[in-house]
């Protein structure tokens, strides 16, 4: 058996003296520093003193803000650029979508469909695109579309020029790259409050957010795919006498399309996910109809809407995805070329035009809200509570807040401020370095200064129970799908759908399974960040080296012993960075869940939204960006600090 | 294994095309002071690391290549061979030291000459071949041409000429993805011709390949050096290879050149006991020729018995002497300059260097009369 394990033995000692060694630290320095704190300031949450009011000055920079909006030259002369071009662009696009009328959208979306990704998909395209229309959405689909088409260009503008830059220059890189990876981990809410400071509720900080929200993955994916060109071709282009710029254009650019075009997908898929959640700040479009409907705990609504937003979510992810992929088989049977596809949509556009079937025909929507509602009432009347044995979803869900919810968060509350300081420290510590552990335990001392220790508390004690079930499942899957082929076949087109939807999609199947609470918004964020740790460990799984794997089955290990004591080991970095993935999209969605009655920092956003309370907002934002810091980072692996190093 | 030597002609003279004197590359923190330093320059490699933080990749490296001949560095990795050919056109800028391109001075070429040299004098061809993946064979050989501003139909036309003078006619529209390592490394060779180059460099270019394709490939290279007479610098790891392509070859060990001549004379007398290690394995009798084995005649030896060329290697001198059981006369242009016997040949077989038998200078004596074979 000792061969099995031959990667630990050797390492497990010094770890193990090592994690020893830091705690001991970690202890000596409490045992130094926590009388003297707790006497002076005691032991309950964080002490009042230590506190810094940030409402005043914030409420009286908002307050600047509204007075000098109009009149400011930084105002007039570059904010009100940006918010006038914003608007123009985004009613310029819209008119155009209005004009080609759903005839010409629909044969646009699927031509493009057709010539980038072939027929099935321009099948799929063009029913989705119907459906859009048959469930009474036309109008709205076409406004989020009109905001992501300009949110995705300019995300794209900015996030090229970003990772060319950092693509080219190392210094650029290091300073960028650290940046690049915390935007990626902040919650997409924490993102709304500032742009509305400046921009105020409307179109431009929808479009605005959206697009500092999206650029990063662009930034990203465009330095790694310039970084990652083959050196020896990049040597002998160069060998040739290319000059700077054309070695740019005809060697690292076309090298880097795969990356780049992953890049267009993953932007386009987090600028509608933030399409829809920026109708918190005046997006409108499917996302408002969502946010409407759940207001009013109307399900029916909100799965009318909701489903033209997974729609269009799938198929702007497998088109953009096929683009991609497409670039292997170069020689793919051409289609059609661009300007047919431009021709027939004009053509078809025309047509309908004169037809004048411009808009949806009234006679073709299918009223779904009112039996999806019978439905959802059907299951109040039946489900919620009282069923025998297994007892309701309401019960389920009474249970899981009174039992796990409530005594986590009165736990963490009850913990003396210090002790929750000290236990962040000791997490980030053993898993990361000291590096980690000083940056969360500062994200989380900065919790306190804001004077929102308790409410985080609250966020945090969902994301605790949240990420445990998400794990318990997650892993539990992922272990099954690593094992088994076919439990690998059926979960994937599963997990495909589920990773492209848009987060705030999810709050409406848990408000018509559990009503609005704490326990949905922790539903919603483990159904949303479940598909991720069950994908990131089924591949740590799979990728285990076979020999390693085989070595241990020729000796006689059971099926048991090969997953404990080889797969399990050997896949712990794989198994870190889904509980770090699982963290961090958990915490993304538990603050949304504030939107429906999950309460805490969520809320407290959401409430400063509608109040046009910045202030209170602005500090429940930055709590989260610094709860979001601390969660990433506790759960940072070693690892991925050191790759970043080198 | 066997080694087909070709006939070589000695290395012209006149001004050589490469002229490298003293070359010095460091990699490392404050890498220029070393080359001047007399006390850092002949520390070894890892008392220079332990010292400084520095590697010496090449250490005062001098050597011409003249027009015409195929030049072979030839070291195993981590001897500098690689970082040596790169600094000959500044793919990677030397440390210290002088190299000249028919005369003129490459290091201190600026931006634009420096590109000239690279579009149109030296070209390399790439162990990993180096192709753009995105582009057809054609195209990829194209791009050299591309690069220096030819119109697309007249590229395009050159272009194919090179593809099909490297035998992948029909292929032209294919990926480099959609060829083989062969094919592929054929590419990178064809792109290095299609700029016309006075020189050719190449880095190792057929490691990567299996062996078989790899011996069509030498072949190839062989061909077109009788062909068109292209100077080539050539880089390898593998002996036999050095052995069979090269008219010259310098052996590299830590960054200097330890030895530098013809094959021959690098397999019948290395000059330390690295070399000899190295070259210990090689069948002599295919690279020693018998202008180097041979003894003089004793007069009755000059007028019968086999002939055979001065520049044959010993192995066909071998065959002759066994059918004819008499010592072979080494016949150049009618005259007979010596004879190889038994002796003579089955010292180079076993590796006995020359002079170092008792009596091995002296004419041969009674004993080896031909009777008693």
């Amino acid at each position: 058996m000792a061969t099995l394990t031959v990667p630990t033995p050797r390492t497990v000692p010094v770890l193990k003296s090592r994690a020893a060694a830091k705690l001991l630290l970690l202890a000596l320095a409490a045992a130094v520093l926590v009388p003297p704190l707790n006497s002076h300031w005691g032991g309950g949450a964080w002490p009042h003193a230590l506190t810094v009011d940030l409402s005043k000055p914030l409420a009286s920079a908002s307050d600047w803000v509204i007075d000098n909006r109009d009149s400011h030259p930084l105002f007039l002369y570059f904010f009100g650029y940006i918010s006038n071009a914003v608007v123009l662009s985004v009613r310029a696009v819209y008119l155009t979508l209005l004009a080609a009328g759903w005839t010409g959208v629909t044969a646009f979306g699927a031509l493009v469909a057709w010539r980038v990704a072939g027929v099935r998909l321009a099948a799929g395209t063009a029913l989705a695109f119907l459906t859009c229309g048959a469930l009474g959405m036309w109008v709205p689909t076409m406004q989020t579309l009109a905001l992501m088409v300009v949110a995705v260009l300019a995300s794209v503008a900015v996030g090229a020029v970003l990772g060319l830059a950092a693509g080219l220059s190392d210094r650029l890189n290091r300073a960028l790259r650290p940046v690049l990876d915390t935007m990626q981990v902040l919650p997409a809410f924490a993102y709304l409050l500032p742009v509305v400071l400046v921009f105020g509720i409307g179109v431009p900080a929808a479009v605005l957010a959206t697009v500092v929200y999206a650029a990063p993955p662009m930034a990203r994916l465009t330095a790694l795919g310039l970084r990652g060109a083959d050196p020896e071709v990049l040597e002998a282009v160069e060998s040739l006498g290319a000059t700077a710029p054309q070695r740019l254009l005809t060697a690292r650019i076309p090298l880097a399309r795969k990356e780049l075009l992953l890049g267009l997908n993953q932007t386009i898929m987090m600028a509608l996910s933030m399409a829809v959640i920026a109708s918190v700040i005046g997006a409108g479009g499917l996302g408002d109809r969502v946010y409407q409907a759940l207001a009013s705990v109307d399900v029916g609504a909100a799965l009318a809407a909701g489903i033209p937003l997974v729609l269009l979510a799938v198929v702007l992810d497998r088109v953009t995805a096929a683009a991609a992929d497409g670039t292997r088989a170069g020689d793919r049977p051409r289609t059609i070329g661009w300007p047919y596809a431009l021709a027939v949509t004009v053509a078809v556009a025309l047509g309908a035009r004169l037809l004048g079937r411009l808009d949806w025909p009234a006679g073709w929507t299918l009223g779904i809200a009112e039996p999806v509602n019978r439905a959802v009432d059907w299951m109040t009347a039946h489900l919620y509570s009282g069923v025998p044995v297994v007892g309701g979803t309401a019960d389920w869900a009474g249970h899981f807040t009174t039992w796990i919810l409530d005594p986590v968060r009165s736990g963490l509350q009850w913990l003396p401020w210090w002790a929750v300081l000290l236990v962040v420290a000791a997490l980030a510590w053993l898993i990361g370095t000291w590096r980690t552990a000083l940056t969360a335990v500062l994200a989380m001392a900065a919790i306190g200064v804001l004077g929102v220790w308790e409410p985080s508390l609250d966020t945090l004690s969902q994301v605790l129970a949240a990420v445990a079930v998400t794990l318990v499942l997650g892993f539990a899957a992922g272990i099954a799908a690593a094992r088994s082929d076919r439990v690998e076949r059926a979960l994937r087109p599963v997990l495909d759908v589920f990773q492209t939807m848009p987060q705030f999609v999810y709050l409406i199947p848990v408000v018509a399974l559990f009503g609005v609470g704490r326990a949905p918004a922790v539903a919603a964020a483990v159904v949303y960040a479940l598909p991720a740790v069950v994908r990131i460990t089924a591949q740590g799984l799979r990728q285990v080296d076979p020999a390693a794997l085989e070595s241990a089955r020729s000796l006689g290990a059971s099926g048991r012993q090969q997953l404990w004591q080889v797969q399990l080991p050997l896949a712990k970095r794989s198994l870190l960075l889904a509980v770090n993935q699982g963290v961090v999209l958990v915490l993304a969605v538990v603050i949304i869940g504030g939107l429906v009655g999950g309460g805490a920092l969520g809320y407290d956003v959401a409430f400063g939204l509608a109040q046009g309370d910045l202030a209170t907002g602005l500090v429940a934002g930055a709590a989260i960006v610094c709860l979001g810091l601390m969660l990433d980072r506790v759960t940072q692996p070693t690892e991925r600090h050191a790759k970043k190093g080198a | 294994m066997t080694l087909t030597v070709p006939t070589r002609k000695p290395p012209t003279t006149g001004t050589p095309v490469f002229s490298v004197d003293g070359l010095w590359k460091v990699f490392g923190p404050k890498a220029d002071r070393i080359p001047a330093d007399p006390e850092l320059s002949t520390l070894s490699p890892a008392d220079l690391r332990s010292r400084t933080g520095c590697t010496a990749a090449v250490r005062d490296v001098s050597f011409d290549v003249c027009k015409g001949e195929v030049f072979v560095v030839m070291g195993l990795s981590g001897s500098g061979k690689s970082t040596l050919v790169r600094c000959l056109t500044r793919l990677i800028e030397p440390t210290a030291g002088t190299i000249a391109i028919d005369g003129e001075d490459v290091r201190a070429m600026d931006k634009a000459r420096l590109r000239e040299l690279r579009r149109h004098r030296a070209a390399m061809v790439f162990q990993h071949f180096g192709l753009l993946p995105h582009r057809t064979v054609l195209d990829n050989v194209a791009y050299g041409l591309e690069i220096q501003g030819v119109g697309k139909s007249e590229r395009r036309e050159r272009a194919a000429e090179f593809v099909a003078k490297v035998g992948l006619e029909g292929m032209e529209k294919r990926r480099p993805g959609q060829l083989s390592g062969g094919q592929r490394q054929r590419v990178g060779l064809a792109r290095a011709l299609a700029v016309d180059p006075e020189v050719l460099l190449f880095d190792e270019p057929f490691s990567a390949l299996d062996p078989l394709i790899r011996r069509d490939m030498q072949d190839e290279v062989t061909r077109l050096h009788r062909e068109e007479g292209r100077t080539m610098v050539f880089i390898t790891h593998d002996l036999a290879e050095a052995l069979k392509l090269g008219d010259r070859i310098a052996l590299m060990r830590d960054g200097r050149v330890v030895q530098l001549g013809t094959p021959e004379e690098i397999v019948s007398s290395p000059a330390d006991d690295y070399v000899r290690e190295f070259v210990r394995d090689v069948p002599r009798e295919q690279v020693v020729t018998c202008r180097t084995a041979m003894r003089p005649a004793s007069p009755q030896e000059a007028t019968d018995g086999p002939a055979v060329r001065p520049d044959a290697p010993v192995a066909e001198a071998i065959e002759a002497v066994a059918h004819a059981g008499t010592p072979a006369r080494v016949m150049d242009e009618g005259t007979c300059v010596g004879v190889v016997d038994h002796e003579q040949l089955l010292d180079v077989v076993a590796g006995v260097p020359a002079g170092s038998r008792v009596g091995r200078a002296t004419p041969p004596a009674p004993r080896t009369s031909p009777e008693d074979v």
